[in-house]
C-alpha cells in the first residue's frame, strides 16, 4: 500500500504540489488526473525520488521512502515509466529491457532471465525488433519498451506517467488494457497518472483528482466517471 | 617511398597511443561530463610510480602493471574527493551562472594537474629521466634492410589493439558497460532502471585513468619523463577527442590515429617545428567546419 | 527625466573610479619609495600582473570565458613592444600603447575563433593556442630571437625625475613605469565593468539564451570581451617583458595558469579579488620561502611547494567558496555590519 501524506514539492518560489494526500491500494489501479500542470507528473517524480519533496511523506509498504535516492527507491519495488522519452533510443531494444533488470543480476540471475522472457510474451513485437534501435520503433512499440523496463525489475508498484501521450486512441487503448490485465493477474499495484481521463477511469479502482497541486476530489473510479459536475469543473467535458 | 613508409609506421604508434588519451578524455567526458585537463598528469605520477619500482629493481611488467592499478585509483580519488563534492554544491551564486558550471569543473582539472606536477617534483626530484621498454627500439631488420619500424611500435599497436578489443567487450557485452553508456545517453531512464550513477561515474574516471597510465607508460620511453614531458601529450590527445568527436569512443580512436598520421607527416614531409601550427590549424578548421567532430552528436556551438 | 539621470549616474561612476585609481596610484608609489629594493621589484610585478589578472577577471568572471591563453596574449604584447622598440626606435611609451593595440587585435582574431565555443572546447582551444604562440618564436627565430628572446628594458629615469627623488635605481623605476599604467588598466575596468557592456556582458554569462531573447548580441560582445582582456593582457605582457628579456620562457604555460590561479583565489568577480590574488601569486614564493627555511626543507622541495600550495588553495577555493577570498571577505564585513 502506498501512503501519501501531506506531500509538497516546490520548484524555485513554485509549489507544484501543496500537500497531496491520498492512499494506492495494493493490487489496485489508482489513477490520478487532472488537467496540465496540476502537479500529476510531479507527483509521480516525487514518489521516484526524481524530485526531493520540501515537506510532507511517503510511505511504502510501512517503510518512509521519502528520503531515499533513486536507486534505494527503485530496489523498494518501485519502477516508473517516465513521460515521453522514457527510452534510451542509441541502445537496442534488448538492451533497453536487459538496463531494467540489471540492478537484480547478481542476486537473481534465473529470474531475471524469466522475467525477460515474460516480457516478450507479454509483448511480442517487440522480440521481432530485438536487436532494431529503440530509436527505430513506433511511438506505441516505444511504450511497450518503456513498461517492458519497468516490468523487468519484477516492481510492486508500478508509475506510470501518461502512457497514452502521443498515441493512436487504439493503441493507447491496447496498452491500458495490458496494464490492466497485468495488474489483475499479478497483483501488481499500480499508479497511472493520465490526461485521458475517460480511459483512465474505466480501467481504475480508484480516482484521484489533482488540481494546481492539491487533490480536490478522490472517489471509487465508477463513481468519479458518473459525477458530471466534477468533470465539467475540471476535465472539460 | 621509404619516407611514407617511416610516416606511416610512427603514425601509427603514435596515433595509437593519442587514441588511448583521446579515449580517456572521451569516457569522462561522457561518464561525468567534465573535460579532464589532469588527464595526463595522472599518467606522469603513475609512471613516476613504475619507474621507481624498476629501479628497485622490480621487473618492466611488475610495474607496468602496479602503474595501471595506480591510475585506476587515482582517477577514483579524483572523482570521489573532488568531483562529487563539487557537483553536490549547490548554494553559490557562482554556481548558478550557466557558463561557469561548465568552467568551474575546467579549472578544478587544473588544480589537479597543478598539484600533481608540485607532488612529481617534490617526491621525485624534477629530474628529467629515461623510462625503459620491455622491447628492442631498434629498428626491424628485414633481410638487409633496417625498417624505420621499431619491435617497441609493434608492441605499442599491439597493447593498444588489444586494449581496444577489450574495452569494446566491457562496453558491449557486459552489464557494467551497458550501465556506462545508459548513463551518458540518458541519466534519468537509467537512474529509474536502479542503476547508481554515482559509482558508474567513479567507475569511469577509473578506466580513464588507467587507459591514461597506459598512454604514460607507452610514450616515456621516447620523450622521457619529467613532471612537463606529457603536457603536450595532453593536447594532441584533445584535439584527437575533438576530431573524432567527445562524444563518441570510436570517434576518440579514429580521431587519435588521424591526429598521429597528420603529426608524423608533417614531421616527415615538412619540420618538426610546423607540427605544432598544424595540430592548431587542424583543430580550428574542425572546429569551424564541424565542432561536433567526425562522430559527435552533440552541438558544440552555441547559435 | 530618465536621461538626466544616466548622466547623473555616470558622472558618479566615473569620479568614484578615479578617486579609486588616484588612491592605488599614490598608495603604490608611497609603498614604492619606503621599500627596500627586491621589494619594489616584487611589488612592480604586483603591479603588472595585476593587469593580467583583471584580464582574467574580465575575461572568465564577468563575461564567463575561460581562456587558458592569457600568457600567450601577454606574450604577444611584450614582443610587438619589444620589436617595435628594437626595430622601429620608438619609445618606450609609445611601443607600450601599440602593444594593447596589437595585443587587442590578436584577441580579435582570438574571439572570432573562440568566441562560439564553450566551457571545455574553450578551454581546450585557448590552451592549444597558448601553447603554440611560443612556438611561432622558435619558428621565425631572426625576427623573434628564438629561444633566447630580445633583450629590452626599461632604460633609465629621466633627468627631472631623478633631480626631483634623488637616485632612482632600477628596480624602483620598473616600478614607476608600471604604476601609471596599473592605475589606467584600474580605472578603465572599473568603468567597464559598471558600464552597459559590463552588464551585457554579465547577463551573457548567465544564461545565453535569455540573453540572445531578449536581443543582446551574444558573439558581438564575448568578442567585445575578448578584445578588452586582451588589449589589457597585451600591455601587462609588455611592462612584464620589458624587466628584461621578451622570450618564450618568460610566457610559459604556467603564466596563463598563475593568472587564473589568482583570479579565482582572489575572486573571478571582484576587481578588489583580481589585486588580492595578484598580491598572492606574487608574494606566495616568498612567504613559503620564509616557512621552509624556518624547518629547514630540502630545496627540492621548497622549489615546488609553492605551486603546490597554490593548487591545493585552488581547489578549496573551488570547493568551499567559488567566489573568492574577495567574496568571503565582504559577506564577513556584511555580517558584522548587521551585528552592529
Amino acid at each position: 500500500m502506498l501512503e501519501i501524506k501531506e506531500l509538497v514539492t516546490e520548484f524555485a518560489s513554485v509549489r507544484a504540489l501543496s500537500g497531496v494526500s491520498f492512499t494506492a491500494a495494493t493490487g489496485k489501479i489508482t489513477t490520478v488526473i487532472g488537467a496540465n500542470g496540476a502537479g500529476k507528473s510531479t507527483l509521480l517524480r516525487t514518489i521516484s525520488g526524481l524530485e526531493r519533496a520540501a515537506h510532507g511523506s511517503i510511505i511504502w509498504e510501512g517503510l518512509d521512502i521519502t528520503k531515499l535516492s533513486v536507486e534505494a527507491i527503485v530496489r523498494t519495488g518501485i519502477a516508473q515509466v517516465p513521460e515521453g522519452h522514457a527510452v534510451i533510443s542509441q541502445l537496442s531494444v534488448a538492451e533497453n529491457i536487459e538496463l531494467g533488470a540489471l540492478f537484480r543480476k547478481r542476486k537473481a540471475r534465473a529470474d531475471v532471465a524469466k522475467s525477460i522472457a515474460e516480457v516478450y510474451e507479454l509483448f511480442p513485437i517487440l522480440f521481432e525488433r530485438k536487436s532494431q534501435m529503440a530509436g527505430a520503433l513506433s511511438g506505441g512499440e516505444r511504450q511497450m519498451l518503456a513498461i517492458s523496463r519497468a516490468l523487468v525489475s519484477r516492481p510492486k508498484l508500478l508509475l506510470l506517467d501518461e502512457p497514452s501521450l502521443g498515441l493512436a486512441p487504439l493503441i493507447a487503448e491496447q496498452i491500458i488494457n495490458v496494464i490492466n490485465d497485468l495488474c489483475r493477474s499479478t497483483g501488481l499495484t499500480v499508479l497511472l497518472v493520465e490526461q485521458n481521463a475517460n480511459t483512465a477511469l474505466s480501467v481504475a479502482d480508484h480516482g484521484v483528482l489533482l488540481a494546481l497541486g492539491k487533490v480536490v476530489a478522490q472517489m471509487p473510479a465508477s463513481q468519479m466517471i458518473a459525477d458530471e459536475s466534477l468533470r465539467a469543473a475540471y476535465l472539460g467535458y | 617511398m621509404t619516407q611514407f613508409i617511416t610516416a606511416f609506421f610512427s603514425g601509427s604508434s603514435h596515433g595509437a597511443i593519442y587514441a588511448l588519451v583521446s579515449l580517456g578524455l572521451v569516457l569522462v567526458w561522457r561518464g561525468a561530463g567534465v573535460v579532464n585537463f589532469a588527464q595526463m598528469g595522472q599518467a606522469m605520477f603513475t609512471t613516476y610510480i613504475a619507474s621507481q619500482m624498476i629501479m628497485h629493481k622490480n621487473s618492466y611488467w611488475i610495474a607496468f602493471v602496479t602503474a595501471l592499478l595506480a591510475g585506476a585509483i587515482l582517477g577514483s580519488i579524483i572523482d570521489f574527493g573532488l568531483m562529487r563534492p563539487l557537483s553536490a554544491r549547490k548554494n553559490s551564486a557562482l554556481l548558478a551562472s550557466e557558463s561557469m558550471r561548465t568552467t568551474i569543473p575546467v579549472i578544478a582539472s587544473l588544480g589537479v594537474l597543478g598539484i600533481l606536477k608540485a607532488l612529481a617534483g617534490i617526491i621525485w626530484a624534477g629530474e628529467e629521466r629515461g623510462f625503459p621498454s620491455p622491447v628492442s627500439t631498434n629498428g626491424i631488420k628485414f633481410g638487409t634492410t633496417t625498417l624505420a619500424f621499431t619491435a617497441f611500435d609493434l608492441f605499442v599497436i599491439g597493447i593498444v589493439l588489444i586494449t581496444l578489443l577489450l574495452t569494446t567487450i566491457f562496453f558491449t557485452k557486459t552489464g557494467m558497460g551497458l550501465a556506462m553508456r545508459a548513463s551518458a545517453l540518458n541519466p534519468e531512464v537509467t537512474r529509474l532502471s536502479g542503476v547508481r550513477i554515482k559509482s558508474v561515474r567513479t567507475l569511469s574516471w577509473a578506466i580513464s585513468g588507467m587507459a591514461s597510465s597506459l598512454a604514460g607508460l607507452l610514450i616515456t620511453p621516447s620523450t622521457n619523463l619529467s613532471p612537463n614531458t606529457l603536457d603536450l601529450l595532453l593536447i594532441v590527445g584533445f584535439t584527437a577527442a575533438v576530431i573524432g568527436g567527445l562524444t563518441s569512443l570510436v570517434g576518440a580512436v579514429v580521431g587519435g590515429f588521424a591526429i598521429g598520421y597528420v603529426i608524423s607527416f608533417v614531421n616527415v614531409y615538412s619540420s618538426p617545428e610546423n607540427v605544432f601550427l598544424a595540430i592548431l590549424i587542424f583543430l580550428m578548421l574542425m572546429l569551424f567546419l564541424r565542432p561536433q567532430g567526425i562522430f559527435g552528436a552533440k552541438e558544440v556551438r552555441r547559435v | 527625466m530618465q536621461k538626466r539621470y544616466a548622466v547623473f549616474n555616470a558622472k558618479r561612476i566615473w569620479s568614484k573610479s578615479l578617486l579609486v585609481s588616484i588612491l592605488f596610484f599614490l598608495a603604490l608609489v608611497i609603498l614604492g619609495r619606503t621599500f627596500g629594493a627586491y621589494n619594489q621589484s616584487q611589488l612592480a610585478s604586483v603591479a603588472t600582473l595585476f593587469i593580467g589578472v583583471l584580464s582574467v577577471t574580465l575575461l572568465t568572471g564577468a563575461s564567463g570565458q575561460i581562456s587558458l591563453g592569457q600568457g600567450a596574449i601577454m606574450a604577444v604584447g611584450g614582443y610587438a613592444a619589444a620589436l617595435l622598440v628594437l626595430n622601429l626606435g620608438l619609445s618606450m611609451w609609445l611601443a607600450f600603447i601599440f602593444a594593447i593595440l596589437i595585443a587587442a587585435l590578436a584577441g580579435l582574431l582570438l574571439g572570432l575563433a573562440a568566441a562560439r565555443l564553450t566551457g571545455p572546447y574553450l578551454a581546450g582551444t585557448t590552451l592549444v593556442i597558448a601553447l603554440a604562440i611560443p612556438t611561432l618564436a622558435n619558428r621565425f627565430e631572426s625576427t623573434f630571437g628564438g629561444d633566447v628572446g630580445l633583450s629590452v628594458d626599461v632604460g633609465n629615469p629621466p633627468m627631472w625625475l631623478s633631480k626631483l627623488l634623488g637616485e632612482i635605481g632600477i628596480e624602483q623605476w620598473q616600478l614607476f613605469v608600471a604604476i601609471p599604467f596599473s592605475a589606467l588598466a584600474l580605472f578603465g575596468v572599473i568603468n567597464l565593468s559598471r558600464s552597459r557592456t559590463g552588464r551585457v556582458w554579465r547577463a551573457i554569462r548567465d544564461n545565453e539564451v535569455a540573453a540572445s531573447l531578449h536581443g543582446l548580441n551574444v558573439q558581438r560582445n564575448k568578442i567585445i570581451a575578448f578584445v578588452c582582456a586582451s588589449g589589457l593582457a597585451g600591455l601587462a605582457g609588455a611592462l612584464y617583458g620589458f624587466r628584461g628579456i621578451v622570450g618564450p620562457s618568460v610566457y610559459p604555460i604556467d603564466l596563463s595558469l598563475a593568472l587564473l590561479t589568482g583570479a579565482v583565489i582572489g575572486g573571478l568577480r571582484s576587481i578588489t579579488g583580481a589585486l588580492v590574488g595578484t598580491v598572492f601569486i606574487v608574494f606566495l614564493p616568498d612567504l613559503i620561502g620564509k616557512f621552509t627555511n624556518v624547518f629547514k626543507v630540502s630545496e627540492q622541495i621548497s622549489n615546488y611547494l609553492p605551486a603546490l600550495v597554490s593548487g591545493v588553495l585552488l581547489l578549496l577555493t573551488i570547493v568551499i567558496n567559488p567566489a573568492g577570498l574577495a567574496a568571503a571577505g565582504s559577506h564577513l564585513l556584511k555580517r558584522r555590519h548587521r551585528t552592529k
